[in-house]
């Protein structure tokens, strides 16, 4: 990607920020149709939010990213979504490896019933990313310091993940999906089980996440999607309604529906 | 009479029911706010004159026998003076037949007067019978007829009823419980008085052939369980040798890796094998499995018994395959989705997913299924009766002829038996011996599910 700094100057802000682009991307559960014909390019280094009425396709259009729609059997994409120009549907690509670089963090925090320790090596050590156990105790150490958990935890690593308390354990997932260092991050409503303060703690680290990775998160909070993110898209029925700069979508929407979503007349 | 008693019920229970439901309309069409559904004011009554009237019918039917023959034995009581109990029970079954018409011989005259007495008691219990149930079903009406009104509560009548009902249902398996380990336990202990206990427990000579009658040749009865118990164990080791891997993969492929063409075609088949009956495993063990093991033996220059553990193991192994798999299936599908996406969202392989998350989320729940599987095996009967040995032998060779327990008390039970010599107690001994292994065995596998359970609702 240096090589077009170089040789094309113009564009090559353009190209190089642009971290997964997707356009016409259909999705079908069956016969019916949950994502109809989405354009969307996502931006690298920068929170998007995906905002919208319940059961308008965020989440399934979230799973696309990664290819989680592959395990539901009823699930048909279409389209094409480019991750750094790459098609990731394209058959010579392994989604196992794709979501090594994809990480996603779910609505419920779903700890696997192992240590808080084996909770967050478990990637790592899948992806055979620290060949001594002093190299995984640091990972272990640092993406559950990027979690803000590693203070509440780290006397006892060792005790089951499913433990800890709500807001403990989605920060526990946070610092399961970092700890493979994924490009991306992929979060679905990653606050809806928390409290204000842990939800504060995880928009703090989201922020600092986009230092690093860009981040998608799907949100029902306006507020949470003002506050964190820099671009923000509007889903409704399945369409992407407007996609824009947050301060944009929140001052000056370009489309009725999203005016009425925001202003809470619809949704 | 029995028969048209249960009519009158099923009558007076239909028209209860009607009436009392017209009755609540009546009063809900005047107006008045019930507070009880109609149908409930029709239960009620239902219900109020079918269990009371139920429970008479079957306890007539259950004491009228026994009271008839205790008046026509009082009627005789002159000629029953200075006989024994069996002789009694003789004069009484010759009663009953001749009451029956089966007449032999020429009966003495008071005989055919008691048989006759008999007859006619039999005919007036049955009128009784009819009575008395026709009595009851009407007070029972009227007395339910009599509680309609808006604020009777019959929804909790109703629901009351039903409560009792169904706390019957639970004492009577409580009760049914007790009285089969009761009488285990006292046939039991009659053995032991026979046999030291200890004898029984360490000793290693299984010969229970002792003389039945006074002049039968025979030699002396020895009673030491271990061989026997160790045939079960040797039987049920290979049975689980071989019925926990093969259920466990195929529980897992099923689970996990099997498209739904072939799950659609391997589950059912895996149905209709834990459906089989057990002979049919029996005769699959002697005519298939055992002559291939002897002629793989042959082959190989190995001595094989004809009977061996190993035959009747592996059957064993095979029936209890789909118990092991849908147990596991169970198991594993109780793992919440959630576990399984988390695992492939941080880019595991399913079957790495599968090897380090839903497996050891799901193994409280597979060592259950197989705690319960072991204690089937060790019960298990009809396969072992027909494969395995008759021989108790201390030994733990597979390839060796064994018997188990249940085979031991099926052939201590067989045949020309007297219920107080030491060699039909034994087999309550083992019975013992068995319920309390199995017993375990089920309480530590019921704990184990109980605790995964809550890790996950
Ligand atoms: N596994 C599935 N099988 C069939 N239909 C599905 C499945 N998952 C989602 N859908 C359908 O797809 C549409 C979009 O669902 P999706 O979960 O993406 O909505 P969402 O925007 O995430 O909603 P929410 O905000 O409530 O999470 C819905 O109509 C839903 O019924
Ligand atoms: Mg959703």
């Amino acid at each position: 990607m240096t090589m077009f700094d170089v040789t094309k100057p113009e564009t090559a802000v353009d190209q190089t920020d642009i971290k997964i682009a997707a356009s016409n991307v259909q999705v079908f559960y069956g016969d019916t149709q949950a994502i109809k014909d989405v354009d969307v390019d996502i931006q690298d280094k920068t929170v998007t939010a995906f905002i919208g009425p319940s059961g308008c396709g965020k989440s399934t259009f979230l799973r696309c990213l990664n290819r989680m729609n592959d395990t539901i059997d009823s699930c048909r994409v279409e389209g094409r979504i480019l991750l750094d120009e790459q098609d990731i549907y394209a058959p010579q690509v392994d989604p196992v490896q794709l979501r090594a670089k994809v990480g996603m963090v779910f609505q419920k925090p779903n700890p696997f019933p192992k240590s808080i320790y084996d909770n967050v090596a478990y990637g790592p050590k899948i992806h055979g990313m620290a060949r001594t156990k002093g190299e995984l105790d640091e990972v272990v150490e640092k993406s559950l310091r990027r979690a803000a958990l590693w203070e509440e935890v780290k006397d006892r690593l060792d005790t089951p993940g499913t433990g800890l308390s709500g807001g403990q354990q989605q920060r526990l997932c946070i610092a399961r999906a970092v700890a493979t260092r994924p490009e991306v991050l992929l979060m679905d409503e990653p606050c809806s089980a928390l409290d204000p303060i842990a939800t504060a703690q995880v928009e703090e680290l989201i922020d600092e996440l986009k230092q690093r990775f860009s981040v998608v998160i799907v949100t029902h909070s306006m507020q949470q999607a003002a506050r964190v993110s820099q671009k923000t898209a509007f889903f409704h029925l399945g369409n992407l309604v407007e996609y824009d700069d947050t301060n944009t979508i929140f001052t000056n929407p370009q489309d009725p529906r999203t005016e009425s979503y925001i202003t809470g007349r619809i949704g | 009479m029995t028969l048209l008693a249960f009519v009158i019920l099923l009558t007076a229970v239909t028209v209860g029911y009607v009436i009392n439901l017209r009755a609540a309309r009546a009063i809900r069409d005047g107006g008045t706010r019930m507070h009880s559904l109609e149908s409930f004011h029709g239960g009620y009554a239902a219900l109020m004159t079918l269990v009371p009237t139920f429970f008479l019918i079957i306890i007539w039917m259950l004491f009228q026998g026994t009271v008839i023959e205790l008046i026509v034995k009082s009627g005789i009581s002159d000629q029953l003076e200075g006989l024994g109990t069996g002789e009694t029970q003789l004069v009484m079954a010759e009663i009953r037949s001749i009451a029956g018409g089966r007449i032999f011989g020429t009966p003495e005259q008071w005989k055919l007067d008691a048989a006759e007495r008999l007859v006619a008691l039999r005919g007036l219990s049955g009128w009784l019978l009819v009575a008395v149930t026709a009595a009851l079903a009407t007070t029972m009406l009227y007395v339910s007829r009599r509680t309609v009104s808006s604020e009777f509560r019959a929804r909790q009548g109703v629901e009351r009823i039903v409560h009792v009902l169904m706390a019957g249902c639970a004492t009577v398996a409580i009760f049914v419980t007790i009285g089969i380990v009761a009488s285990l336990l006292f046939e039991t202990f009659r053995f032991f008085q026979m046999v030291p206990f200890w004898d029984f427990l360490l000793g290693t000579n299984w010969e229970p052939q002792i003389p039945i009658r006074e002049d039968q040749v025979a030699a002396e009865g020895a009673f030491g369980m271990l061989p026997v118990f160790l045939g079960t164990l040797v039987i049920a080791f290979v049975a689980m040798v071989i019925a926990t891997p093969i259920g466990l993969l195929s529980a897992i492929y099923l689970h996990e890796f099997a498209s739904n063409r072939i799950r659609g075609v391997v589950k059912p088949v895996l149905e209709v094998l834990a459906g089989v009956p057990t002979v049919v495993y029996g005769f699959f063990a002697i005519l298939v499995i055992a002559p291939a093991i002897r002629s793989f033996g042959t082959d190989l220059g190995l001595p094989i018994a004809s009977n061996t553990a190993l035959a009747a193991g592996s059957v064993m192994g095979i029936m209890l395959i789909p118990f092991i798999s849908s147990f596991a299936d169970d198991a594993l599908g109780a793992v919440p989705r959630s576990l399984r996406d988390g695992s492939l969202a941080v880019g595991a392989t399913q079957a790495e997913t599968m090897l380090k998350v839903l497996f050891p989320a799901a193994i409280p729940g597979i060592v259950g299924g197989i705690l319960l599987a072991i204690s089937r095996a060790i019960g298990e009967t009809m396969i072992v009766v027909m494969a395995a040995g008759l021989i108790a032998k201390m030994t733990i060779n597979p390839l060796d002829s064994v018997t188990t327990v249940t085979v031991q008390i099926v052939t201590l039970l067989i045949g020309d038996t007297a219920f107080d010599s030491p060699k039909t107690l034994a087999a309550f001994a083992l019975g013992m011996v068995l319920f309390l292994m199995t017993l375990c065995i089920n309480i530590l596998a019921l704990r184990i599910v109980r605790k995964y359970r809550e890790i996950y609702d």
